[in-house]
């Protein structure tokens, strides 16, 4: 449309529309929160058992407060909560020595390259597997334990790695060999998403060394930092499968963190309920105070661009560097090379002599225990693993779809993130006593199926923080036709999802290594009868060092998968967990 | 040509219900729960198999320490068959069990009756017991520094003096599972004060009433607090489990004797290439306790065969009757060894070692019931297991593990029965 006048041709002239749509008020119609009812059902599958035990731990002989009061008042949970407390402690050591080996990484390059997998794999190993690992290898017997020859050999006696005084040195190791690899990762992937020209910038303006660090990469890697220190921090809170194969059954009072303080307080008791809620309550203010740091966030670009075209500066190689990285990728190699060496030795040289002798080598131990019903224990996992990612995967993409553009109400869509952000974190602890007896009860009992849904009722809260974060991240211009209401929702969804693959890759990969490998819930809940793998490894390490052939062996078998498919899609994994939100 | 749409509804259907846990077997199973695992879970398979043909499958289910809980189940998830490895608990349960025919000669002697029979209906049948008064020991280190086999509980503590002074560490205890060392403990209270010990099984005394219980305390103390007399010492006992401690004494060879039950052997068959260092004497008597004369103790367990009542249990009790005959475990011994047969008729083809100990509970047990004692965890109810008593042991060795003359043994004995006064209260 034009108008002349005076010589002037005024037009009217269309621009394209820019900045998030803000949904109109009158607008308001009920097909968005009919889209919120699958979540709600599947979590309700936890929620529904959580409330009873919060109302049990509020019910005692002296008053509402009467378990609480019991609880602070015993000296063994107090000093399980001071042993919680220094795992938390431990967590935030590996998030810092994360970051430095981020730093160190970009000095050497292509050492990293080969170095990333060596140190990413034991994420997808089950922790169960790498307690096995580190016990295996602390043996107090010179002829059987790895550590322990080495040290008789260099130092003519070693103290007993598992007694009394040292045994935290044996959990450290393994809590720090799973997760250092996850934090580095993702600080790396952080750390080059920054673009060249600033730190360059800043530099040439004479900000160097630690101001540079701490005015620059800090800030922009909040989101990181948030996300990894949550994880770790979480992880340190729940620990429990470590403590539990890791430790002889002697040292469990020694080493007793407040969920195994949990686990051995007597059943039907107000005080266990009280403890699962004081557990709850401890990682739920983690998990508010991250979100809360999450929102302010630096948004990464899609793309991590790896330019290194005329203009950028070489690394500086450092010797030291080079030193360091190829210790680390000893170090992160030995407990694999431990349990498969001792995997492939007979069940007997295997609880006699170490892995290096060369006498007894064979398959004898994987033979026995896929004997003892290994193979279809894996098939049960697999079942319930791909079961649970399905889930997961649907209905997050169509919960996270309504979160970022469903034009939900402000305080509506705000109090729902940190809802998913406490169900992320709830602990198994506070719905395992109620689950259990419910499905005891039930013909179904603890099949494949119900499994399957309690893992995904646990794993999606995750997934739709996730996938929320990636979905508004979307330029608007995609599905502006879809909120304006001229095409369906189903199609919105579908064009997001297809934006944001490496988000949905990330969330199915994750879920499914966490179901594979997850140990505690099929343990507290699922009855007798029911033989995930997890449960099989459990059994064979009864009688720990003297069956460490069949113990390795089912580690190995149930560990090859998820590292197998962890290593294949690591990438596209970092891209999708570090994608930024829009606030 | 099957079009697209019958197809995945077909593969769903069917993916429904094996995530449903159907089984569509051509055979009716049946479902063995024990208490198994390792080489006594082949064991158990290798009799299983040694049954057959059967008309029904056959499925043992491994449930470790958690046997118990198989009583909370619902009854369609329950198994057919549990091998109880407590028989306290058949009285206990025996609401939901279902009643067997008695034998006709009833060949398990007179210690398992008063459990197992109530109103006249019997609701288990004994497949395995266990001797646990046993002290396996390498033969070549006796002779070596020229001792012999301890008869009296006096010589016992002389002879470990001895080889301590030989540079042998005399004994391996598996500190780290509570009911090796409570094992233990029950040998030396039964061969102290059996009067007691009745008491304690019959459930009018609890633990720590008993003054006896304290005294025998300070005896086991004393054996353990001498000077050398654990091998590795403390850390070392309190982390070694039960068969790493029979494959030190034999195999690694750096202690002399271990304290354990007769299915030590499943151990030393595994691992032992030479068996002829093996020797076994029982458990001394106590001689001072002023008892006249000084008897040794003898303590038992065992694992009794139940069948659990559902709709049909014909399967269950087929089974149940083919493992109560006398060859039935025969494979089980032939091939593993470290089982005796609780039926008294049978005479299988045991070891030298096994042989002695299944005559000595026959004996005792013609001589009269009283001489059989059951193991105590069983009796004591929570206390008993390896939260109560055991934990309350493990501190005790630690507390005086090796000191020598530095430790109070009847003080810290005086702390273990507070500790467990504690427990019960």
């Amino acid at each position: 449309m034009a108008l002349l006048a005076n010589g002037l041709r005024i037009e009217v002239v269309g621009r394209e529309i820019t900045g998030r749509p803000v949904p109109g008020k009158p607008r308001r119609s009920y097909g968005p929160y009919l889209r919120g009812l699958p979540a709600l059902a599947l979590m309700s599958v936890l929620l529904v058992p959580a409330a009873f035990t919060t109302v049990q731990a509020f019910r005692s002989d002296s008053g509402i407060w009467g378990n609480f009061v019991a609880v602070f008042q015993d000296q063994d949970a107090l000093r399980a909560f001071g042993k919680s407390l220094i795992w938390v402690g431990v967590a935030l050591a590996v998030v810092v020595a994360g970051f430095v080996v981020a730093l160190a990484s970009r000095r050497v390059p292509r050492v990293w390259r080969v170095l990333s997998p060596l140190v990413i794999f034991p994420f997808g190993v089950a922790v169960l597997v790498s307690g096995a690992a580190f016990r295996l290898m602390f043996d107090p017997t010179p002829e059987r334990g790895t550590v322990t020859a080495l040290v008789e050999f260099f130092f003519g006696g070693s103290p007993q790695w598992l007694g009394p005084q040292l045994f935290w040195v044996v959990l450290i190791s393994a809590f720090a060999w799973t997760w250092l690899g996850y934090a580095a990762s993702l600080f790396r992937a952080g750390l080059d998403a920054i673009p060249d020209d600033l730190p360059r910038t800043v530099k040439a303006e004479g900000v160097r060394g630690w101001r540079r660090l701490w005015t620059v990469e800090l800030p922009l890697l909040r989101t990181i930092i948030g996300v990894v220190t949550l994880t770790l921090v979480v992880a340190a809170v729940r620990l429990f499968d470590l403590v539990l194969i890791g430790v002889p059954p002697s040292m469990h009072d020694d080493a007793e963190v407040l969920s195994l303080f949990w686990w051995r307080s007597p059943s039907n008791d107000g005080r266990r309920a009280a403890l699962a809620l004081l557990l709850f309550a401890a990682v739920a203010l983690v998990a508010v105070v991250g979100v809360r740091g999450l929102r302010r966030s630096w948004a990464l670009p899609d793309r991590i661009s790896t330019d290194s075209g005329a203009g950028t500066v070489a690394p500086k190689r450092s010797a030291l560097a080079l030193a360091v990285a190829v210790l680390i990728g000893l170090l992160w190699a030995l407990p694999a090379l431990v349990l498969v060496a001792t995997a492939l030795h007979d069940p007997t040289s295997a609880g006699l002599y170490g892995w290096w002798r060369p006498a007894g080598i064979g398959l004898e131990s994987l033979s026995a225990v896929l004997a003892a019903g290994l193979g279809q224990a894996l098939l049960v996992t697999l079942l319930i693993a791909v079961l649970a990612t399905v889930l997961v995967v649907i209905v997050g993409a169509v919960t996270a779809h309504l979160l970022a553009w469903g034009g939900l109400p402000q305080w509506l869509g705000r109090a729902a993130l940190t809802g998913f952000a406490i169900m992320a974190v709830i602990p198994v602890q506070m719905y395992a006593d109620p689950l259990r007896s419910v499905l005891s009860d039930v013909w179904l009992g603890a099949s494949p199926l119900s499994l399957g849904i309690v893992h995904a009722a646990a794993g999606l809260p995750f997934a739709v923080l996730l996938l929320r974060a990636a979905f508004a991240a979307v330029p608007p211009s995609l599905i502006a036709e879809a909120v304006h209401g001229q095409a369906t929702q189903g199609w919105a969804i579908a064009q997001v999802s297809r934006q944001c693959w490496p988000a949905l890759v990330a969330v199915a990969v994750m879920e499914f290594v966490l179901v594979w490998n997850d140990f505690i819930v099929r343990f507290l809940i699922g009855g007798a009868g029911s033989t995930p793998q997890s449960l099989v490894l459990w059994g064979e390490a009864r009688q720990f060092a003297t069956s460490a052939g069949p113990v390795a062996a089912a580690a190995v078998l149930s560990s090859v998968l998820p590292v197998l498919l962890l290593l294949a899609t690591w990438s596209t994994v970092v891209r999708g967990l570090t994608v930024g939100s829009a606030p | 040509m099957v079009d697209r749409r019958t197809f995945l509804a077909g593969t769903a259907a069917a993916g429904l219900a094996a995530l449903a846990g159907c089984s569509g077997p051509l055979r009716p199973t049946v479902k063995v729960a024990v208490p198994w695992s390792g080489t006594e879970l082949e064991a158990f398979r290798a009799v299983l198999r040694g049954l057959e043909p059967l008309d029904y499958r056959t499925v043992p289910v491994p449930l470790g320490d958690d046997v118990a809980t198989v009583f909370g189940q619902h009854p369609a998830n329950r198994p057919d068959v549990v091998l109880v490895p407590q028989p306290g608990l058949v009285d206990v349960n025996r609401g939901q069990l279902a009643s067997l025919p008695e034998p006709a000669n009833w060949p398990y002697g007179d210690l398992w009756h008063p459990m197992l029979v109530r109103d006249g209906r019997l609701y288990g049948i004994p497949f395995k017991i266990t001797h646990k008064s046993v002290v396996w020991y390498r033969r070549s280190v006796l002779e070596q520094c020229g001792l012999s086999e301890p008869r009296l509980w006096s010589e016992w503590l002389e002879v470990n003096e001895s080889l301590a002074s030989c540079g042998i560490a005399p004994l391996a205890v598996a500190g780290a599972d509570g009911w090796a060392v409570t094992d233990f403990f029950e040998n030396v209270l039964a061969g102290y004060a059996p009067d007691a010990y009745r008491m304690l099984s019959s459930g009018s005394a609890s633990l720590h009433e008993p003054p006896q219980v304290r005294t025998a305390l300070a005896r086991l103390g004393e054996m353990w607090a001498a000077d050398g007399a654990l091998y590795g010492g403390v850390a070392g006992s309190l982390t070694r489990q039960f068969a790493d401690a029979v494959v030190q004494v034999f195999v690694h060879r750096r202690a002399a004797m271990v304290v354990a039950p007769d299915f030590a052997e499943l151990v030393i068959r595994e691992f032992v290439d030479d068996t002829s260092d093996v020797g076994v004497f029982l458990f001394p008597a106590i001689d001072d306790a002023g008892l006249a004369p000084a008897t040794r103790p003898l303590v038992v367990g065992g694992d009794v065969a139940v069948v659990v009542s559902k709709d049909d249990t014909a399967n269950a009790h087929d089974l149940v009757n083919r493992l109560a005959a006398t060859n039935a475990p025969d494979r089980w011994i032939t091939e593993f060894g470290g089982f005796l047969a609780a039926n008294q008729d049978a005479r299988p083809p045991y070891s030298e070692q096994l042989c002695g100990l299944a005559s000595d509970i026959r004996q005792a047990d013609e001589r009269g019931a009283g001489n059989v004692q059951f193991d105590l965890s069983d009796r004591l109810g929570a206390i008993g297991g390896s939260g109560g008593l055991g934990r309350a042991l493990q501190d005790f060795l630690e507390r005086v593990g090796g000191r020598g003359a530095g430790v109070d043994v009847d003080r810290e004995a005086a702390r273990v029965v507070d500790e467990l006064a504690g427990m019960e209260g």
